[in-house]
Formats: structure tokens, sequence, C-alpha cells
């Protein structure tokens, strides 16, 4: 009798020494599932296919080049995972619950625009899941108290302020500014932030006002901005209101010195829907292909450095969409996601969402699309944009300063002289 | 100013308006004959606007060119969509027809993405500009406009003066009465099926000459919800009440832009679409046959 006790006894000290003693090469899987639901058709489907392919480059790179995640002492491969949500918000909150619930996921990946990752925060939340902020730039979603989000795109108040700086060093007589946004989640915060770093400035706000999704003749309202006699025009909101934004102002032949749009202006569907329209039309973006963080800029920095450099991402890019395209900041930044995560879960050396979230809040780094830190509250922090404008039929960064490609061409042409035929090129 | 600011808009709004009409007038010539609502009305008008797309940027072909071009394909669809699945269902409960054309709506989508990509795809043909009192507009507008015009009233004359248009008449109003005088009833029913999708696809190539970019395989939606309304404005079942409508839609739609914006506090954009809708309630409510009263 005495025997058997001591050996229940042994049994139950051997247990709980097995379940105390933290083990995570016990914990090791065979592979890492990123879930998405990702924007492949739909509205976003273009911001989709350059994301998804970002993602898959960055997976590439860290199973085949980097030997896969350093995990319990063992190196384990990722594993991409997406569903196409239409770029709608219904579809990402039921493909939410099935990447986790039944594929199993062990991370998730937000789908592209403010709208579509707010949608999806309060599943990620319910199932404590971490849910990587690759598109979303809304400030509003960082406001709901949401523990599990970590966010890699830049927070939309700070679109414009690059922009604004740029116009006020290299025209201190314009002074005023027209506010025109598409009335979303993003627009509306990128509008806030640039009216606030605006008045900062001392520039005044002669013309503020949004325009719904979906709109097809913004005509009454530029005719009405027009009135104002804005020296520059900031706005926009995604892709198509983009490009009908700059045609209609051709239409009308109203001509601000400069013209700064989100979204829209990075892609190269915007020349070559507008052709020689789009010339001087610039826009912030938070990564553009030429820009030159490598592994002596983080040196320089004193920042840590990680992921492939920007010539080894874009051929991933590029054998990952399959064709000859190159990678915009969708890309990048869904790309960068992806880098922060292996950083959080290596730091965390844990698969646990907690332990990996509060990695990712200790951690700062550089990678190909620059600098990577986050706030409290999950808010990108670390990372710069850069301003692009269109010149002579290419995309050329033209601020900040320090990572400018070319010259900024101000005032640009008018819609008259494009029309002849004149470019924005820069004066020798 | 804001005189002319409002003069400018309602302009603008006027010929904005011809081209919401000319794109209306396929669902309420469909909707008119066979009492079919084609829920993919939107995905007719996108087919339409690729073929002017595609015709100008791989072709070098002008966008007034490709207005028979689409209206040809419309027709050939028409006929395509009539004997597979519309004269089947005529006769069956509404809802599978609507179900129908919203499934055909669907396989156009898909079939323009898998050909054109998703992309946000646009044209640059320019002509100069006409500077007007109160507004500028470009020649490429005027043509549209001008073109709306002229389709709506060769089918006035159609419908009015020629036997076939005659005929399809009868069949609106009687088709036994039709059968029995020796109208081949069946016909007719294809006949302005595809004529209502003919005029639909001619209309994606107009509405492109206004908004020449933008282009996308999911355009079509926003098309469905704005032509119903313009439809019920000027009458459902009238091709020209609902021309008539989206006149009166595109000048309310514009013309309010100016008066809203002068309340405090308030984004008048917003408020244009509500103004439409509660006109819209409205009409339903007051006039449920539309502005257009039909015989």
């Amino acid at each position: 009798m005495e025997k058997l006790k001591f050996v229940k006894v042994l049994c139950l000290v051997a247990l709980a020494g097995l379940l105390s003693v933290p083990s995570v090469s016990a914990e090791v899987p065979a592979q890492i599932l990123i879930g998405e639901p990702a924007t492949i058709t739909g509205t976003h489907a273009k911001a989709g296919e350059q994301s998804t392919s970002g993602v898959q480059a960055i997976i590439d790179w860290v199973n085949n080049t980097y030997g896969g995640v350093k995990l319990g002492g063992k190196r384990v491969p990722l594993k991409y995972i997406k569903y196409d949500c239409e770029s709608k918000k219904e579809a990402v909150t039921s493909l939410l619950e099935r990447l986790i619930t039944v594929d199993k996921v062990n991370f998730t990946l937000a789908p592209y625009s403010s709208g579509l990752t707010l949608a999806g925060a309060p599943v990620a939340e319910k199932y404590r899941m971490i849910y990587m902020d690759h598109g979303g730039a809304s400030n509003t979603i960082f406001k709901q108290g949401f523990r599990y989000i970590v966010q890699t795109i830049g927070p939309a108040t700070h679109y414009h302020r690059g922009t604004l700086n740029l116009i006020k060093r290299t025209d201190p007589t314009a002074k005023k500014i027209a506010l025109v946004y598409e009335d979303d989640e993003f627009a509306r915060d990128v509008m806030a932030g640039a009216e606030e770093y605006a008045r900062k400035l001392g520039f005044d706000i002669v013309f503020k006002r949004t325009y719904p999704k979906g709109v097809m003749d913004l005509t009454p309202l530029l005719s009405a901005m027009n009135a104002a006699k804005p020296d520059f025009v900031i706005g926009g909101g995604h892709f198509q209101d983009g490009q009908l934004f700059t045609r209609q102002l051709a239409d009308l032949d109203i001509n601000p010195k400069a013209l700064s749009l989100i979204a829209s202006v990075t892609l190269p569907a915007f020349y070559q829907a507008l052709t020689y329209n789009a010339e001087g039309v610039m826009g912030p973006s938070h990564w553009e292909y030429g820009v030159k963080f490598s592994k002596e800029s983080a040196k320089k920095a004193r920042m840590a450095w990680t992921g492939p450099s920007q010539d080894e991402f874009v051929a991933l890019f590029k054998k990952a969409v399959g064709k000859d395209l190159l990678p915009d900041y969708h890309a990048a930044e869904a790309g960068a996601s992806i880098l922060a995560l292996v950083e959080g879960i290596e730091k965390a050396n844990s698969l646990d969402p907690d332990k990996v979230r509060k990695a990712l809040g200790e951690i700062s780094f550089m990678s190909f699309y620059g600098g990577w830190k986050i706030d409290a509250t999950g808010l990108q922090v670390g990372h710069d944009m850069v301003d692009v404008q269109w010149q002579n039929g290419k995309r050329v960064i033209v601020g900040p300063e320090n990572a400018r490609t070319g010259k900024f061409v101000y005032p640009m042409p008018t819609f008259a002289e494009k029309a002849k035929g004149v470019k924005a090129v820069p004066k020798k | 100013m804001v005189y002319e600011q409002l003069m400018g808009n309602l302009i603008q709004g006027l010929i904005l308006g011809g081209i919401y009409g000319m794109a209306t007038m396929g669902l309420s010539l469909i909707f008119g004959t066979l009492k079919v609502v084609n829920v993919g009305h939107g995905q007719f008008i996108m087919v339409g606007a690729f073929i002017t797309l595609w015709m100008f940027n791989a072709l070098g072909i002008d966008p007034v060119v490709a207005i028979p071009v689409a209206f040809l394909v419309g027709i050939l669809l028409g006929f395509i969509c009539y004997y597979t699945f519309v004269r089947r269902l005529r006769k069956g409960p509404a809802f599978a027809s609507l179900l129908a054309t919203f499934s055909v709506g669907i396989i156009l989508e898909e079939t323009v993405r898998l050909i054109f990509g998703s992309e946000f795809r646009g044209y640059n043909w320019t002509l100069g500009k006409v500077r007007i009192p109160f507004t500028v507009i470009p020649y490429t507008k005027l043509i549209a406009f001008s073109g709306s015009i002229l389709i709506a009233v060769l089918l006035y004359l159609w419908f009015k003066k020629s036997r076939a248009g005659t005929a399809l008449r009868s069949v609106v109003e009687d088709s036994l009465g039709a059968q029995v005088c020796g109208v081949n009833v069946d016909w007719q029913y294809a006949l302005s099926f595809s004529l209502g999708i003919g005029l639909t696809v001619a209309s994606g190539a107009l509405l492109t000459m206004f908004i020449p970019v933008g282009i996308n395989p999911n355009m079509g939606g926003q098309y469905t919800l704005k032509a119903f309304v313009i439809a019920v404005l000027g009458g459902l079942a009238s091709p020209y009440g609902a021309f008539f409508g989206g006149l009166v839609f595109g000048l309310i739609e514009n013309g309010s832009y100016t008066l809203l914006a002068l309340l405090p506090d308030v984004e008048p954009f917003a408020l244009t679409r509500f103004l439409s809708f509660v006109i819209l309630l409205a009409i339903l409510l007051i006039r449920p046959t539309g502005l257009i009263r039909t015989k």
C-alpha cells in the first residue's frame, strides 16, 4: 500500500515537473502558419496583389535564405494561407474566424485598407490572436483599446507632413491650402493630421471638404474649391478617386501649384490612366523603389538590420507575383510586417501571442522598408514616409532630403501646358 | 459667386444627367416590355467601358467608334442571355429572373477581371475644351452628351415610326392581342431584351467619355444603384421617362451641392446623395409611376 502511494506521488511530481519546466522544443511545430483574409478581388484588388506578393516574397526569403524562424533551437519555416475577402468587411470577419478556428493559424495578417483592418480587429482580439496590420493606417484603429494589433504601415496622421515641409521649404509665399479627402476612416485621419500640421507650419486652410466613397463626379466640389483660390491642394483617398480627382481638375482647367494625393499616385496605373495629366502630381508613400535603406544606413542609425536587401526583395517579389512588376509600398509594408513578426517570435522564443506581442513592443529594427518600432498601442512610430512625384513618366522621390532621387518640380506645369507636351522636369 | 457656381454645376449636371439617362434607358426598356428587373445592369455598362478602353488603348480607335461596336456587342449579349435563360424564366417568379440577371452580372465581372485584371484603368482622349459662361467643358463630354440625345431620339423614332417599333409597342400593351394579329411575340421579347442590353453597353462607352478613368471590373455596382433611382424617377417602364429622369437626377445631384454647401458645418456631397434618395422616396409615395406618365 505504502509502495503504491509512493509511486503515485512520484508520478505526480514527475507530471508537475513536466508542466513547470519551460520546454519550447516540445511546442515547436513543423511550420508556422500565417493567415490573411486578403483583398485579392474587389475595390482593393490592386493593393491586394501587391501585398500578398510582398508577404510571399519575404516568406520565401525567411524559409530559403534565412533558413527559417529560430524557435526552441530549431529553424521553422513559415507557411502563408490566404483567402479572398473580396475587399468586403463582412467577409473579413468570417474568413478570419475560419483561419483561426479551422486552419488553426498561429498569426494573422490584416487585409489592406483601414476599414477592413478595423473590421477584423475585434475577431483577432476575441481569439487573442496577433493581427499584423500592414495596410490600415488610420489612427482610429489604435484608439479602440485592441491589444493584439501591430502596425507596420505609418500612421495616417503623418502622411502629409513631408509634403507640407517640402512645399514650405520650396515656396515660403505659398500660404493657401485646400484639403479635399475621401470620406472614410483612413482619409479622415490623414486630413486631421494634415490640417493640424499645416496650421503648425503657418498655412491657411482656405477650403476643407470630403467626398463620399465611390463618387462618380467631383465637378461641383472642385469648382467650389477653385473659388477659394488655393495655392496647392492635398487630399485623395484610394485609387479610383485619385484618378478622377486629377482628371476632373484637368477637365475644369484648375491649376494648383502642387497637387498631392494619397494612395493612387504611387501606382503605375495612375500614370497609365491619366498619361500626361499625371505629370507633376505627387503623393506620400511609405516606401518607393530606389530608397536606399541598407545594412550601412542601419549601422549609421544604430539600428539592427534584418531581411533582404532592396534588390533581393524586388527579385523575390517578381518571382512571387509571377510577372515583371515592380513592388510598391503595399508590397514593402506587407513584407516588412512578416519581418517584424519573425523578429518578435525569435525574441519571445515562443508562439504564445502574449509573449510575441510583448516582444514586438520591445524591438526596433531597420529593413529594406526602413525603420520599424511601435508604441504601447501597437501604432507604428519608427517609420518615416517619402514623397514621390511623377516626372517625365517616372516616379521620382523628391523628399525628404536624405532619401530623394530627384529635385522637386514646383510649380507643376498647368494642364494646358501638359496637353502641349510640357513635362514635369526640374530646371537645370 | 454662389450664382456662378450654381449655374456652372447645373450645366455640368445636365451633361452628366443626359448620360445617366442614356445609361438607364436599357433598364427601363427591359422592365417595360418583359417585366424583368436586370440587376446586372451596371455590369453591362462596365462591359461597354472596357470595350471603349480596349479599343482606344490597344487599337488606337476613338471612343466615338466604340459606341456602335459596344451597341452591337450588347445586342449579341442580349440575344444570348434571352435565349439561354430569360425566355425560360420570364414567366416564372420575379425572383428567378432577378437572381439570374444578378448571376450574369457576376459572371461578366469575373470574366472581365480574368481578361483585364483588377487595376483601375483609364484612357486619355482629349479634343480640347470650350470655355462658356460659368464653366469649362471638354469637347469629349459634349460629344458624349450629344450622342446620348441622338440615341434617345433615334430610339423614340424607332418606337413611334417604324413597323418593328409598332409591333413591340403592341406586345407591351397587349401581348395576346398582338399574337392574334400575327406578331411574333417571342421574337419581340428577344428584340426588346437585346435592344435594352445594347443600349446599356453603348452607354458604358458614353460614360467613359465623361469619366475616362477608374475603369475596373467592379465599377458596375454603383451604376446599377443610380440607374434604379433614375428609372423610378422617370417611370420604371418608360425609356424616355428614364432619359428625362437622368437629366433631372444630374441636375439635382450637381445643383444641390452649391446650395447645400451654404449650410454651416455640413459636408454637401454626403447630403446630395441623401437628397437624391429622399426625392426617390417622395416620388414613390406621391407618384409611383414616375415623373413621366406612361399610357
